[in-house]
């Protein structure tokens, strides 16, 4: 598990992670393969799971990020997420990202109590992957702080074998890594600003 | 027989001191082969004292297992580096790698331990490999698309394959190699599971999220009796070892099915997993894989409480029947 920098790293080295990464964000949504071009994936699904350490209350952070289509609030590369059903199961959210890639996203569930949400994209979308899920969730650490998990399970764009290295297993699980690192980023940045 | 000092050790060095300490007649005590997919590696759990006893290095991304007491070996499939890894039972050794296709998934083996058959995920076909004869190429016979789940009558006669973009179940013949009739079932069937006592075989149905109980009253025509609601994304059935219950794993849910195998009602759902999905079970207890967390869940096979949680290697899956015991020579 790669795990964010934690609260002890200085602003200007997490503001430099932060414009790193954001030049890449719109090329890590490039969209390189036609939605719904295969129903068979690759045969090794990958997983990515991502968390973040933010000194503010679990509640305030969760209310951040609890509706499904508060995405563009806290995600530096989507531009528009409205949702069709808001936190409803089945509620369809289309996201804009930066650069024009969109991605279809649908809520499976949504928990208040765990402070959980979990979807499931469409065709792969913008991303580099096929049968891609998701889960986003807050755990409350003491009072004033908590950890932000954002998990995924996908498989690579290329559904056979010997895929060429941009829809490689590679390729995906670095592409999902670097979509939750720049959202969970921002997310603590918002969240922790005075 | 228990290794409490080993609990604290890297797996890896486990694996050594297992494999230069063990005594070539290892007590017949039952284990569980999991694949891992992320680590390349199988775990194997002593189910006496509930650890794991070794890592087996195998092939690229391990997915599908099945331990065959009779023939005293795991054989895992290896979709990635396109074979089989055999493991002895006994020394917990990688004794044998099998060619098998262009992407082996689904694996079962004949009731006799002497045939194996294996789904190839891209050719569209089923493999049958005898493992004693490596040189041979393997029996071949073409399937639907995207072949998964595979189970294999241990009457000797017929085995079944789940084609999941076909969303049908494929009823092989094995006289006659080829295809007697097919079962449409619901959306993506992956897994299947034979219940021979009550003549049935259970499909699980990834995208409709439903499970289809087939009655094999008729060799000849299978057919649907029952479809039961199941979870989000059902990936993986097991019988409680006394036939009574039978669990259903929910990858996207992260929970455990529990239905009343006679009147085929649920139970109850299980919370508390992480994309569930192999399972299999033995004694009193039934074991979960947690491809999310990279461990498995025991529970106990009446109640469904979770009893212990065993740490795997990365990327957990166990597809298949994974528990066995070597039996005695």
């Amino acid at each position: 598990m790669i795990t964010l920098p934690s609260p002890a790293l200085p602003a200007r080295r997490r503001a430099a992670l932060l414009s790193l990464l954001s030049p890449l964000l719109p090329t890590l949504f490039s969209p390189l393969w036609l939605p719904g071009a295969a129903l068979a994936h690759g045969p090794t699904r990958q997983k990515v799971v991502e968390q973040v350490s933010i000194n503010a209350p679990a509640a305030a952070v969760w209310a951040r990020i609890r509706n499904f289509d508060a995405l563009k609030a806290w995600h530096p590369a989507v531009v528009e997420s409205p949702a069709d059903k808001g936190n409803e199961e089945g509620s369809t959210r289309q996201l804009t990202l930066q650069g024009g890639g969109t991605l279809t996203e649908v809520l499976e569930s949504h928990d208040e109590t765990r402070m959980r949400y979990t979807y499931r994209a469409k065709d792969g979308g913008a991303l580099p992957v096929t049968n891609y899920s998701s889960a986003v969730s807050v755990k409350a650490d003491g009072e004033t702080k908590c950890t932000v998990e954002w998990r995924g399970a996908f498989y690579r764009a290329h559904p056979n074998n010997d895929p060429p290295p941009e829809q490689n297993d590679e390729a995906a699980v670095k592409a999902v890594t670097g979509v939750y690192q720049a959202g969970l980023a921002k997310l603590k940045t918002l969240a922790e600003a005075r | 027989m228990v290794w409490p000092a080993f609990a604290l050790w890297p797996a890896p060095a486990v694996a050594a001191i297992v494999a230069l300490t063990l005594p070539a007649t290892l007590s017949a005590a039952p284990f569980a082969y999991i694949t891992n997919q992320g680590s390349h590696d199988v775990s194997v759990i002593d189910l006496a004292s509930q650890t794991v006893v070794a890592t087996v290095a195998v092939g690229r991304s391990p997915a599908g297992v099945v331990a065959s007491s009779r023939a005293g070996r795991a054989f895992i499939s290896n979709p990635d580096s396109h074979d089989i890894s055999v493991i002895d039972m006994r020394s917990q050794r990688l004794v044998a790698t099998l060619p098998a296709g262009d992407g082996p998934v689904g694996i079962d083996a004949s009731a006799d331990g002497q045939q194996l058959f294996v789904a190839d995920w891209y050719r569209n076909r089923l493999l049958l490999i005898d493992p004693a004869r490596p040189q041979d190429a393997p029996g071949s016979i073409a399937l639907g698309r995207a072949p998964a789940g595979v189970a294999a009558h241990p009457d000797g006669r017929t085995v079944f394959v789940a084609e999941r973009d076909d969303d049908s179940v494929a009823v092989v013949d094995l006289p006659s190699r080829s295809v007697r009739t097919r079962v449409a079932v619901g959306s993506h069937p992956f897994a299947l599971l034979l219940d021979v006592p009550r003549q049935r075989l259970y499909a699980l149905n990834v995208q409709s999220n439903s499970l289809s109980v087939i009655t094999l009253q008729d060799a000849q025509q299978p057919t649907v009796v029952a479809t039961l609601q199941t979870g989000n994304t059902p990936y993986g059935a097991a019988l409680s070892a006394d036939g009574r219950r039978l669990f259903v794993t929910n990858q996207h849910a992260d929970t455990v099915s529990l239905f009343d195998a006679d009147s085929l009602q649920l139970i109850t759902t299980l919370t508390g997993f992480a994309y569930p999905e192999g399972i299999a079970a033995h004694g009193d207890a039934v074991y979960v894989v947690n491809w999310m967390d990279d461990n498995v869940s025991v529970l106990d096979a009446n109640s469904g409480r979770l009893l212990r949680q065993i740490s795997t290697g990365k990327n957990s899956r166990g597809f298949g029947a994974f528990i066995g015991a070597p039996l005695p020579p």
